[in-house]
């Protein structure tokens, strides 16, 4: 008996108006206008902040094509060429190429970092604070340009460091001998 | 002991869950009360072993169980308690299991408070519920379980056996000694550590796990073909709890930003920051469409395409965040669970979106009144709907979707960085705001030009006495008195709706000034409570574009006693601390340096530079935690950047005008909230009513 309570009747509910045609069209430009605008809007922010993903490789292998490009770039840190001078605020450092894909970034990394026929390339970070992550076999997310002295010069660096996010690999040190 | 108990808890939750989802599906198609009784039962019977399972957990973290392997990377024996308790939520098994609890608990008071009122709704609020909350129990069960323990396996390559970390124990496995497993044991990620850290992530997963009770119930909705506006009704309070939730987690984790990471900013359109905007856009959404569905019975199809669009963005943001997807400094770890999480947001995005095509082809979802007028309110909620809905596509766009869609089809990837986000955004949070101005003065059903010109005289003028003011205090430039105009006449209207209010409330009555306030407040809290949001908006507004356009920063190397200069301030080095070694055993230099402006001494500042020192299978880490002296009209903050061989100390500092209101203005809206969401008298009064009737209808309905 309660069923019936919860329908609001139909015949109860006001009549539905149709929009007038006019109207229709008022509402479906006004849509349309927007729809425009956010379109240029999307189109013009990605001209001014589109960065390409590329390798190491690439990038050395292509010098001519990326100078003064902005691009995004994805290496192992070199941690023995870490330099930073707290004074003027300049990191330099050396990455390493590595697979764009893997199964285990920290083997991944760690394959780079050991590998000397690897391409490296010398990155320099101007006005930035050295990076708490910033160490040896870190990956470096790198936006920047590369500048015709062939030194990597970054915008942006973002790191990510295995050792400290993927925690699920037990460090053998529990089995230690003598247990 | 806690491993295995906290395990079966964990098993039985997932096995409850399941019967309470099919139990309750089965019960409403059959008509039988019994199952969906029992269905409840089960339903409500998942919080309490949830509880018990994070307990178990908690109890391991608290006792130092590092043979558990959640704790032995979570904590170490140097870790204060405080941490050992955060640390539940600290990684990803843990804050899984944390995840699903709140889930149960919003799922628990859901079921307790709406059973009787909303009877039709709620089998179905129970199999929504339970389907999602078995779906995360799954994934903390059968992928990150947080009840892993290590053992050690004799293996061929390694003399002193192979470490694994399992649930069961492994054939021929002994448990690592555990004086061992506490010497090796990790601890909590020092970033971590900090208040904001502490309450972010919470806060955070109680907004999005409380949009799970609305989409529950819209979903509802939808099945049970109880199309009024009662799914609404039931939800208003939950969405507005979740939204005060997520705007809270958003807010702590900009303030965390800030006093931590030490760039000097607090959002940095990073892919996770903007996986928790993104639900929250939708979600404000949502809460302005349905007033429409309230007021005038229209946009029902919108109202539920919002609510399924907030839930998958929540279900989005959450499978980006955890499954390694993006390359963030919030991730998780990369993970199994980005399959099934995936899957499950589309299952989820599918059924939804089928279920909206059934009930509108049956034309059930058919609005009451067509739009009277581009300046009537509803004309003007919808346009702010679509500003919200814009924005949420295009960062979701500059986040997600053009990174995944060139590495698709260009073979290239393409990653969008700030720029994109200004260029995108900016515009239409101007737009935003500018409807924020004027919806409230528009009228329900239709409004003209010029009536509408009239109710904003007011505002303009005060308005246009801010910006003289502003001038007048040497704010220049035309874009950022533009934008303080704007933001200033969406808080000015509110005022003004509120001292209307009030005026007519003593004109009516005679009551004082003071008690109209109370009055007018306490009868539509909703209305008022919003207008309260609304300034809270405008002053975080205001702080972004101070704190944006008008930073200030410099960089120098003091000596002893020497002083820096930036903006009005100067600064002097007064002397360094180095080496001082904290509980934790972290190394700090601490420098010490004083804020004086006019001539006058402000402040001693000591900003530090954290070294925690490397560890056996831990590398060392470094912090820069600022110093900051802070006043509404700016933050002086300053970061220790470097020690030189010389003594020298080198310094990074910056004036961040109006920062402070950033923060004034969450508190504000999370005031306007509370009190949208607290129930008026009137509307206690009708729900008691209803509830009386509801008991006995139900009553009818299940005997």
């Amino acid at each position: 008996m309660a069923q019936a309570a919860w329908e609001k009747p139909l015949s109860s509910a006001p009549q539905h108006k149709g929009i007038t045609s006019s109207g229709r069209w008022k509402y479906l430009v006004g849509g349309l206008l927007i729809l425009g605008a956010v379109a240029y809007l999307v189109v013009s922010g990605m001209l001014s902040g589109a960065r390409y993903y590329i390798s190491v490789d690439e990038l050395t292998g292509n010098q001519a094509q990326y100078l003064g490009q902005n691009v995004r770039v994805a290496g192992a840190v070199l941690g023995e060429t870490i330099e930073y001078d707290s004074e003027n605020l300049i990191i330099t450092f050396t990455v390493v190429s590595m697979p764009e894909e893997y199964d285990n970034l920290a083997d991944a990394l760690h394959e780079a970092v050991s590998d000397p026929n690897a391409t490296r390339m010398q990155v320099r970070v101007e006005n930035q604070v050295k990076p708490e992550l910033l160490q040896n076999e870190a990956q470096a997310i790198m936006t920047g340009q590369l500048g015709s002295d062939g030194i990597f010069h970054v915008s942006e660096l973002n790191l990510k460091c295995p050792s400290r996010f993927i925690e699920n690999q037990p460090d053998q040190a529990i089995a230690h001998p003598g247990v | 002991m806690p491993a295995e108990l906290g395990l079966a808890a964990l098993v039985l939750a997932f096995a409850v869950a399941i019967y309470a989802a099919v139990a309750s599906l089965i019960g409403v198609r059959r008509k039988n009360s019994a199952l969906i009784a029992s269905a409840r039962n089960a339903a409500l019977l998942t919080f309490p072993l949830l509880l018990m399972s994070a307990a178990t957990l908690l109890y391991g973290l608290i006792n130092q169980y590092y043979q558990i392997a959640y704790v032995w990377q979570v904590s170490n024996p140097g870790t204060p308690l405080f941490y050992r308790i955060t640390a539940l939520w600290g990684s990803q098994q843990g804050s899984l299991l944390f995840w699903c609890l709140l889930m149960s608990l919003f799922a628990f008071v859901a079921l307790l408070l709406n059973w009787r009122s909303y009877p039709r709704l709620m089998p179905y609020v129970i199999t929504y519920t339970m389907v999602t909350l078995a779906f995360f129990i799954g994934l903390s069960l059968f992928l990150e379980n947080p009840f892993a323990r290590y053992w050690i396996v004799p293996d061929v390559s390694a003399p002193n056996g192979l470490v694994v970390s399992n649930v069961f124990i492994p054939a021929n496995a002994v448990a690592p000694d555990p004086t061992r497993l506490a010497a090796t044991a990790r601890g909590l990620n020092p970033l971590l550590r900090h208040f904001g850290m502490i309450i972010h992530p919470p806060m955070l997963y109680l907004g999005f796990v409380g949009f799970v009770i609305p989409f529950a119930f819209a979903m509802a909705a939808l099945a049970s073909g109880d199309l009024t506006t009662n799914w609404i009704k039931a939800t208003r309070r939950w969405t507005l709890i979740a939204w005060l939730f997520l705007s809270l987690g958003l807010l702590l984790g900009g303030r965390w930003a800030y006093d931590v990471l030490g760039w000097g900013g607090y959002w940095g359109w990073d892919p996770v920051e903007n996986a928790a905007f993104i639900p929250w856009l939708v979600g404000t959404a949502f809460l302005h469409s349905v007033m429409i569905q309230e007021k005038r019975g229209m946009l029902k199809v919108w109202n539920m395409v919002l609510v399924i669009f907030t839930f998958s963005a929540v279900i989005f943001g959450t499978f980006a965040t955890r499954s390694g997807l993006i390359d963030s400094v919030h991730s998780f770890a990369q993970s199994g669970i980005g399959a099934p999480m995936f899957i499950f947001w589309a299952a989820v995005t599918l059924v939804s979106v089928i279920l909206i095509l059934y009930r509108r082809s049956r034309g059930e979802l058919k609005s009451e009144h067509a739009f009277a007028g581009f300046l009537s309110r509803e004309s003007l909620f919808v346009l702010n709907n679509v500003v919200f809905v814009a924005l949420a596509l295009v960062i979701f766009w500059g986040s997600f979707g053009a990174p995944i869609a060139s590495e698709l089809f260009l073979s290239t990837d393409i990653t969008l960085g700030p720029d994109y986000f200004y260029t995108v955004t900016v515009p239409l949070f101007i737009a935003m705001y500018i409807l924020m101005g004027v919806a409230p003065l528009s009228a329900w059903g239709a409004m003209s030009a010029r009536a509408l010109g009239r109710a904003l005289i007011v505002p303009l003028g005060l308005t246009l006495i801010g910006l003289i003011f502003l001038i007048l205090s040497g704010v220049s430039g035309i874009g950022a008195l533009l934008g303080y105009g704007i933001v200033l006449m969406a808080g000015f209207v509110a005022i003004y709706e509120i001292s209307r209010g009030v005026n007519s409330r003593h004109r009516a009555t005679g009551e004082n000034y003071l008690r109209a306030v109370a009055s007018i407040f306490s009868r539509n809290r909703r209305r008022y409570g919003g207008f309260i949001v609304h300034l809270g908006i405008t002053v975080i507004g205001l702080g972004v574009i101070g704190s944006t356009l008008f930073q200030q920063e410099t960089q120098q190397t003091l000596a002893l006693h020497e002083v820096l200069r930036l903006g009005s301030y100067e600064m002097r080095f007064d002397g360094i601390d180095i080496g001082q070694v904290a509980e934790d055993d972290r190394v700090m230099d601490i420098a010490n340096v004083m804020v004086i402006r006019d001539g006058h001494e402000l402040a001693s500042l000591r900003p530090r530079f954290d070294m925690f020192p490397a560890s056996e299978g831990q590398a060392a880490m470094v912090m820069h935690i600022p110093g900051a002296y802070s006043t509404l009209e700016n933050d002086f903050y300053v970061l220790l950047v470097g020690v030189q061989p010389d003594g020298r100390v080198t310094f990074k500092v910056y004036v961040n005008p109006l920062i402070n209101l950033v923060w004034w203005g969450g508190i504000i809206l999370i005031i306007g909230t509370l009190i949208s969401s607290w129930p008026s008298q009137k509307e206690s009064t009708a729900e008691r009513v209803k509830l009386r009737r509801g008991k006995s209808a139900a009553a009818g309905a299940v005997v």
